[in-house]
């Protein structure tokens, strides 16, 4: 189906269309938070798009400049709070860069671990959420089911089930006990085969395919030169996975696979993230399997840690894509510079230009599958 | 490709630039000798394969952040008595070069090599303006807006220099170190 | 979630006020395989778990850990009370049909009553009009109680939730909410009634009634059972399908009268919607108009009166092909015409907002559902006339066929209602564009080829 449709243009000038200009947010059931976007639509059709960001804005990166270090960890979980422990993670591995401390090995795997699950939680929220934009409200309430399992494993782990601050400089928290290892291994024999069901319920339904195969086709070219990542890039069938190319916390001693997309649709990017969870699935048995003993803490981490002045970038696969760091030291006990790569605030840039040209029902369609969270956008 | 083999292409193609004298850890890090170079430096980098920009910032170098940029009072603990030590504080540290420049940083990365190259370029703080990778990478729309709106840096040939994240009143520039919050409506 | 756990402020328990949770009664309980064994084993609910972070007591919540309820299902409470809830709502079915088939029974008795009081003929018939209105409009509310709750408990099986519990009596006579759209209502009626203020006052404010007052015109000649018929027109089908095709005035009305832009896409959506839909449902019932020969609700009926071979009902449905492909067409188009997913474009929450009624608040709100379900009615009960014999029984044996038609007709739309929510609260939207390549593209053209096959059918094998 050809979703780009031509020009429309009034045969006479007796038959007047006026174009309509409609607010999308910042309120609004589908933004997933307080976006705007501006619409200028003719008829059903697109013909501009402004997308306004900002609204939670809170200035994360200038509030670290007078916070020490310990202290920044708390600001990481309020930017992407739907997965916020890879936030964590990836300030730490900067923070540690910089400050040449080497974490143990059984606080790699338990930050593995948790960031595996999170991403899992993080793309149950996308799964109910997509398909409550496009119209079915029965897999919210599936996805959900085991998103709670998620956080109350999480809950027992680190005390929190949004904000986590489990993964502190050196280490993680607190060891997780014999009975949450436990439990983490009844949810993953339970969550297997609910993924089949997940299937069933949404992603191969004529309707659902209808609406997003073919619909906000991004090519590779595309999204390599909107600097996309995470799954949106994959979906384009672009193979880029930090996991992979870049690994961290010792992602290169689990065995798992990169999905990959095709064509680029909404469909592809949906595909991506629900083959993901089964990959995390993956990871986290291997890493339960092997978990190693020993300290979870590393020795050598002050209690206002003064690195030496210095510049350190560490960039994770957060649930969203590539979220980056970069910590800049000026021999202070705040970081002198924080920068956030915010795969969020990349990835919905190309909004503006896909937007144009489409259905109002696409936009929803469209904007679901890009997977934002507006905490991390705005920062 | 190492990082030395990246440099080792840069240099063969731009004998001007040279490594950074502060390396971003684990990562090739290069200086442009000016801004003039950035651009014929971007074309080579969308051309020979480093296709994805991934980062647009600046970090300010003058001394340390002004405490009157922030809204909360620097004793934000309601239990201390009055006139105790500030819980938050920025103090300056002995033997680090502060000057009144902004370093700007943009990350080149390769999807296809795996490789990424930190670029450097040092300018004057006073009326600080780049040129404007839009033409060239489409993420550098909202990233430059981004350091428009908090660093300040101007961006030339930039299609829509607006305003980005802060609100329309919000003056100044927050993330610049002598940034000072004015007042505004939502202040008690 | 039950009432396990003795009430710390009972000081005295009595033993009637006592939080007793009786699991189920035994005889409302189907008897399936789990039952058939001695004792099912007790749920018993994991230890609690101390949280290693703040020392706080995780406690389990009301599905603790769903690995354990798919262990085993009988033995939870949960299900125990659903078994219970099936019960209950065939009881409901009894008693609600009881009430509606008894009551129009004594029509005939009542007419002879008033003939005899020497009133003269026309009073007499204003008098029997207005009777059958009142109980005609009756139907339509009842059936706005008995249907939102019956919505809401099974969109909440569908979702594994429970749906509403606590709606009641506080003694206990909370039967699975069975209050809750009462209470509802009542909350309805005490919300502010907001008209915005770029809202045209008029158009705003009529848009509700006429999207009812169609709807309640339409059931004039709906069939409730054999001869149960508020009127019996010759035109019937006719009749209800153009009543039906009024209120999409309404629905632009709303659109337009809000004074909001979302709220006139969804009126325009709207309105392109149901006029299109209009007419393949329209067209898919020609098939059964000519096997009947005639419009009247109740010669169609009796039309699939009989049985092929003693056993197989001589219903439209079954009818090979045509019965089908009729009656599929005819039950997408019914979901389209009610504008409930996957054809609910013109409220499309996730778009729209909520479409047309996303001004409205309070009864006004209220009145646009209450047209809603009243239409998924009347589209259950014109499947069930049209395709499922009426009120004739499906099994052409003794105790089935000694049940009164006006049972078998509620029950089959029963079953017609429930298919709809079936329907809603699983399939995803579908959009603008692809709703009206539906329609027009494959709905629209299967409907006449399906006349066309009517026809082969009524030259080579009915006659």
């Amino acid at each position: 189906m050809n979703n780009v449709p031509e020009p429309r243009t009034p045969p006479q000038a007796a038959l007047k269309s006026d174009r309509l200009f409609i607010n999308l947010g910042p309120q609004h059931p589908s933004t997933h938070g307080v976006l705007r976007i501006g619409l200028t639509i003719d008829g059903e059709v697109i013909v501009k798009a402004v997308p306004d960001i900002g609204y939670l804005h809170r200035g994360t990166e200038k509030l670290a400049e007078v916070r020490n270090y310990h202290h920044c960890v708390v600001l990481t979980d309020r930017w992407d709070y739907v997965a916020a422990m890879p936030n964590n993670l990836v300030f730490c591995l900067a923070a540690e860069k910089l400050m040449g401390v080497k974490t143990t090995p059984r606080a790699d795997a338990l930050r593995v671990i948790m960031c595996e699950m999170n991403r899992i939680a993080s793309h149950l929220l996308f799964f109910g959420t997509y398909g409550i934009d496009l119209g079915a409200l029965t897999p919210f309430l599936y996805a959900f089911r085991e998103r709670e399992m998620i956080l109350d494993l999480f809950e027992m782990s680190c005390g929190a089930r949004l904000t986590y601050n489990y993964i502190r400089l050196g280490g993680v928290m607190t060891d997780v006990s014999p009975e949450w290892l436990k439990r983490t291994t009844e949810f993953v024999e339970y969550f297997k085969p609910r993924l089949d069901e997940y299937d069933t319920l949404l992603t191969y339904n004529p309707i659902f395919m209808n609406r997003t195969q073919g619909v906000g086709i991004v090519s590779p070219q595309e999204a390599v030169s909107w600097a996309l990542s995470g799954p949106n890039l994959r979906g384009s069938g672009v193979n880029h996975d930090v996991r992979k190319s870049d690994p961290y916390s010792g992602y290169e001693n689990y065995d798992f696979d990169v999905p990959l997309g095709k064509t680029g649709s909404c469909w592809d990017r949906y595909f991506c993230r629900v083959q993901e969870m089964r990959q995390s699935v993956r990871i986290i048995e291997q890493a339960i399997a092997k978990l190693p003993d020993g300290p979870f803490m590393a020795s050598g981490v002050a209690k206002i840690p003064k690195p030496a002045p210095g510049e350190a970038y560490a960039h994770v696969e957060g649930a969203r894509g590539d979220l980056g760091i970069y910590l800049a030291s000026d021999g202070g006990i705040s970081p002198f510079r924080l920068h956030v790569h915010a795969p969020s605030f990349i990835n919905l840039a190309m909004l503006q230009e896909k937007l144009v040209g489409m259905k109002v029902s696409d936009v929803i369609a469209l904007l679901g599958s890009i997977d934002i969270v507006l905490g991390e956008v705005d920062r | 490709m190492t990082n030395d083999e990246v440099f080792a292409k840069i240099s063969a193609k731009f004998p001007m630039v040279e490594k950074a004298a502060v390396q971003v850890k684990d990562y090739l890090t290069v200086r442009l000798s000016s801004k003039d170079d950035l651009l014929p430096f971007a074309q080579w980098a969308k051309d020979s394969s480093f296709d994805m920009l991934e980062t647009v910032t600046a970090t300010d170098l003058l001394g340390p952040v002004d405490m009157k940029g922030y809204i909360r009072q620097q004793n934000f603990n309601p239990f201390l008595p009055d006139g105790a030590t500030p819980q938050i504080e920025s103090a300056p540290t002995t033997g680090y070069p502060y000057r009144p420049a902004m370093d700007l940083l943009w990350v080149f990365f390769s999807v296809a090599e795996k490789a990424r190259v930190f670029v450097r370029l040092e300018l004057p703080r006073e009326g600080i303006s780049a040129p404007s990778l839009v033409p060239l990478f489409k993420s550098a729309d909202w990233q430059e807006r981004e350091a428009f709106d908090l660093l300040g840096i101007g961006f030339e040939g930039h299609p829509n220099l607006t305003k980005i994240l802060t609100p329309d009143f919000t003056q100044g520039h927050p993330l610049r170190k002598d940034y000072v919050h004015i007042k505004d409506r939502f202040d008690e | 979630m039950t009432a396990k756990k003795p009430d710390p402020e009972d000081k005295k328990p009595e033993p009637a006020a006592a939080p007793a949770p009786v699991p189920v009664p035994a005889a409302a309980a189907p008897a399936p395989a789990p039952a058939a064994k001695a004792a099912p084993p007790k749920y018993v609910p994991p230890t609690p778990v101390l949280n290693r972070g703040n020392g706080r007591l995780i406690e389990d919540r009301f599905t603790t850990w769903p690995t354990q309820v798919f262990a085993d299902r009988w033995s939870r409470p949960g299900y125990q009370w659903g078994a219970g809830m099936l019960a209950g709502i065939l009881l409901g079915f009894a008693v609600t049909s009881a009430l509606i088939g008894e009551l129009a029974g004594w029509g005939d008795k009542l007419y002879s009553l008033l003939g005899a009081q020497g009133l003269p003929p026309l009073a007499v018939e204003a008098i029997w009009v207005a009777i059958k209105v009142i109980l005609v409009m009756h139907v339509i509310l009842i059936n706005g109680l008995w249907s939102i709750w019956w919505e809401r408990k099974i969109s909440a099986h569908i979702q594994t939730r429970v749906g509403p519990t606590y709606a009641g009596s506080p003694k206990g006579w909370n039967f699975h909410g069975w209050a809750q759209t009462a209470i509802d209502g009542i909350k309805l009626f005490l919300k502010e009634d907001v008209t915005p203020a770029a809202a045209d006052k008029w158009v705003h404010a009529l848009a509700p009634a006429i999207v009812v007052v169609p709807c309640i015109i339409a059931f004039a000649p709906v069939l409730f059972g054999d001869g149960l018929a508020a009127a019996s027109l010759d035109i019937g089908t006719l009749y209800i399908f153009a009543f039906a095709g009024i209120s999409v005035i309404g629905i632009v009305m709303a659109g337009w009268g809000s004074g909001n832009k979302y709220s006139l896409l969804g009126g325009l959506r709207g309105a392109a919607q149901m006029v299109s839909y209009e007419l393949p449902r329209g067209f898919s019932v020609v098939p059964v108009l000519m096997f009947a020969g005639s419009l009247d609700l109740q010669v169609i009926a009796n039309a699939q009166a009989g049985y092929w071979q003693g056993i197989i009902p001589r219903w439209f449905i079954f009818y090979p092909v045509v019965g089908q492909l009729a009656f599929t067409i005819f039950l997408i188009a019914s979901v389209a015409e009610t504008n409930r997913t996957p054809f609910d474009i013109p409220e499309a929450e996730s778009e729209l907002v909520s479409g047309f009624h996303t001004e409205y608040s309070g009864m006004k709100w209220s009145i646009f559902f209450l047209a809603e379900y009243a239409y998924v009615l009347l589209g259950s009960f014109l499947l069930a006339t049209f395709f499922l014999g009426g009120g004739a029984s499906p099994i052409n044996a003794v105790p089935f066929t000694l049940v009164p038609s006006w049972l078998w007709m509620l029950g089959k739309a029963m079953l017609m209602m429930f298919v709809f929510l079936w329907i809603r609260w699983t399939l995803p939207r579908f959009r603008v564009d692809q709703l009206m390549d539906y329609c027009w593209k494959f709905l629209l053209p299967w409907s006449f080829v399906n006349i066309a096959f009517a026809g082969l059918y009524l030259a080579f094998w009915l006659k």
